[in-house]
């Protein structure tokens, strides 16, 4: 993200909830889902509670961090293109 | 930019403690006091020791064998779910208690089901006799775990993880406040004539001095409202459908052959959980589903040297038929390393590790974080304060219509839970004997108390209110300890005071105290503090009023309460 002096700050309450709390909770999910890959050596009625227990900070993270985006639309997009690296990076490690 | 974004954060920090704050309140105050559900349970439960003289044997592990035997004889669907306490109570007339749910069951309610206990009749056989333990300690944590709603169901626990959403929002961005100027303002407490700074201090230090708990408090949380629907996704996108699998792999199958060996006496259960786990106290024997293949015990217990893995402690899991180990992931002490990570944020929300001292520490930060959202509400509406000017000669400006709301609110809803939590605790002595369904006044109690203390505090205006409501809080939390001392001097009241249980009565005499104090504060602080404030009693005038006006006799054109 380039920052140019002339584009203002937009609060977007709003939108940047919403986008935090929807793609957030995603990102969240894609990332509880890397963290079972990496303690795959962990049974499987260990990891599942380590991965829904991860959810929830990294959710409120992206919610917050979300808000430090210039505009809604930003954030929107920003957590939309980590949704798609967290997701595909998930979906391809998984592939063998 | 640098300054927009923590003016922006400033904003979110704001809004969503407002939102958020009353309730986070309540469940600060019933949660600080549910550290405490055991005792506060025992206090509020009437002594059942009409037959002291072979209580002790009733106890006896070697006589569990037949009281089970005899139970399930007279009442066979008690082996469905059914509990055998090893340690007598003050407060249990028997060591085997099971509970009865009236509708369709929820997994966190234990507020609604009926409990009854085992009794021997002089005939060999078993009755059935209706418990008389307190409900009034899972009221307070009920309250406490749905933020001040009635029921822990599923419906009420989506407001309870959108305030803990809100509360870790509120907690993210005033770490995102405090961050730039921590190291210069941590430990500045500007204690003087500026109350506002004071308080902000206040709040500051406490905040980021407690924000680990804080995190802790709020991701736990999270964890407790929307882990079904996390699992539910979770299983499907990351786990391949595996997992629901993966948690009973031991348990046979419900069709497996019903030829079962006799139960093992209760004895040997808790030797071979003393067996695998030294340091392991066993309390008490959860049986379910016994004389079906899939029957099992959970042994529960505490273990000093260890973390509990829930708030009742830990268990180990056994067939109760066959002896054979179902799980030992929850043994405190003997978990594997990610069973004990998971265990610590249990152990860390409920402060079940570490004894009594860390049980009066909990105590102690859940009265903070109250506090800490009380003043967030303070500061919100001190910052909203129309300031006395001196040119026009109005000593006590009129404050604007939403900040006197809000300030009525916050006395209300905070104190109104307070006075409400007291009342209720004291019901169930002044009570008992005289309703059928104690459960139903401590939770009528409790609600007309707090709609009542709102509707004082709109009715009075904040200033009067937080003192008449403290006092409130003062004389009804000091009538706990006093119950307690008629109940000893004078058994015929009906009343009754358990000798185990003074740590009560103690605890609330201090609190009792200070809410005087905090009443005399208060007081002090409407009368001679300054004027142009929501908090004061001097007569304030509107700012709108021609200028004349404002010399009309005090009272007369407008009233905080107004």
């Amino acid at each position: 993200m380039t920052r140019s002096t002339s584009s203002e700050f937009r609060s977007d309450w709003v939108s940047k909830t919403l986008a935090g709390v929807v793609l957030g909770f995603t990102l969240a999910l894609a990332l509880s889902g890397l963290y079972a890959l990496a303690a795959s050596g962990v049974h499987l009625s260990e990891r599942s509670q380590l991965a829904m227990w991860a959810t929830f900070p990294s959710w409120m993270v992206a919610l917050a961090g979300g808000y430090a985006c210039r505009s809604g639309a930003r954030a929107w997009l920003l957590l939309g293109a980590l949704n798609l690296a967290a997701w595909g990076l998930f979906f391809l490690l998984r592939l063998p | 930019m640098r300054a927009v974004l923590i003016r922006h954060y400033k904003s979110l920090h704001t809004w969503t403690g407002i939102v958020a704050g009353l309730g986070l309140f309540i469940a600060f105050y019933g949660g600080a006091l549910t550290v405490f559900k055991e005792p506060l349970t025992r206090w509020a439960s009437p002594p059942a020791a009409q037959q002291t003289e072979g209580l002790q044997t009733l106890f006896d592990l070697e006589t569990a064998p037949a009281l089970i035997r005899r139970t399930l004889e007279a009442h066979p669907e008690v082996g469905e779910d059914f509990v055998l306490h090893l340690a007598p109570g003050i407060h249990r007339p028997s060591p085997l208690a099971w509970k009865r749910h009236a509708g369709a069951a929820d997994e966190h309610d234990d507020l609604t089901p009926k409990h009854y206990f085992a009794l021997p009749a002089a005939d060999g056989y078993v009755e059935a006799k209706e418990g008389t333990v307190s409900k009034v300690g899972e009221f307070i944590d009920v309250l406490h775990r749905v933020v001040g709603l009635p029921f822990d169901n599923n419906l009420n626990r989506i407001p309870m993880g959108i305030i803990a959403m809100l509360y870790a929002l509120a907690l993210l961005s005033g770490l995102v406040i405090v961050l730039p100027s921590l190291a210069r303002d941590f430990l500045a407490l500007r204690l003087g004539k500026n109350l506002k700074r004071m308080w902000m201090d206040v709040h500051n230090v406490v905040g980021v001095a407690s924000l680990p708990f804080h995190l802790l408090i709020a991701v736990t949380a999270l964890g407790f409202a929307f882990h079904d629907g996390v699992y539910f996704l979770q299983e499907r996108l990351i786990h391949g459908g595996e997992m629901r699998a993966a948690f009973a792999p031991r348990l046979p199958a419900a069709d497996a052959s019903t030829d079962l060996a006799p139960l093992i006496p209760p004895a040997k259960l808790v030797a071979q959980a003393k067996a695998l786990s030294p340091t392991f106290e066993p309390e008490r024997l959860h049986f379910v589903r016994l004389g079906s293949p899939r029957a099992m015990v959970r042994i529960w217990g505490h273990d000093p040297t260890a973390h509990s893995p829930r708030a009742p402690g830990g268990f180990l899991a056994l067939n109760p038929h066959t002896g054979d180990v179902l799980t030992a992931d929850y043994v405190p002490g003997r978990q594997s390393r990610t069973m004990s990570l998971v265990a610590s944020l249990f152990a860390l929300h409920f402060g079940a590790f570490g004894g009594a001292p860390i049980k009066w520490i909990y105590l102690f930060l859940g009265f903070a974080g109250a506090w800490l959202v009380y003043s967030g509400n303070v500061l919100w509406v001190e910052s909203r304060r129309r300031k006395s000017s001196r040119g026009t000669g109005v000593e006590g400006p009129a404050q604007r219509r939403d900040v006197r709301m809000l300030a009525a609110l916050t006395v209300g809803v905070c104190l109104g839970c307070v006075c409400g939590v007291s009342f209720s605790l004291g019901l169930s002595k002044w009570i008992f004997g005289w309703v059928d369904d104690l459960l139903f006044w401590h939770q009528a109690g409790y609600y007309a108390v707090f709609f009542g203390a709102i509707a004082w505090a709109f009715g009075r205006g904040a200033a009067r209110a937080s003192i008449d409501l403290l006092w409130a809080a003062a004389v009804l939390t000091l009538s706990l300890p006093i119950t307690s001392l008629l109940g000893r001097a004078f058994p015929t009241t009906g009343f009754w005071g358990h000798a185990s249980t003074v740590g009560v009565d103690v605890a609330a005499i201090m609190l009792a105290a200070c809410f005087a104090w905090m009443a005399v504060a208060t007081r002090r602080r409407a009368l001679t503090g300054p004027k142009d404030s929501v908090w004061s009693l001097a007569p304030q005038v509107l700012l709108e009023c021609p200028p004349d006006a404002a010399f009309e006799p005090a009272g007369a054109s407008a009233e905080v309460s107004s």
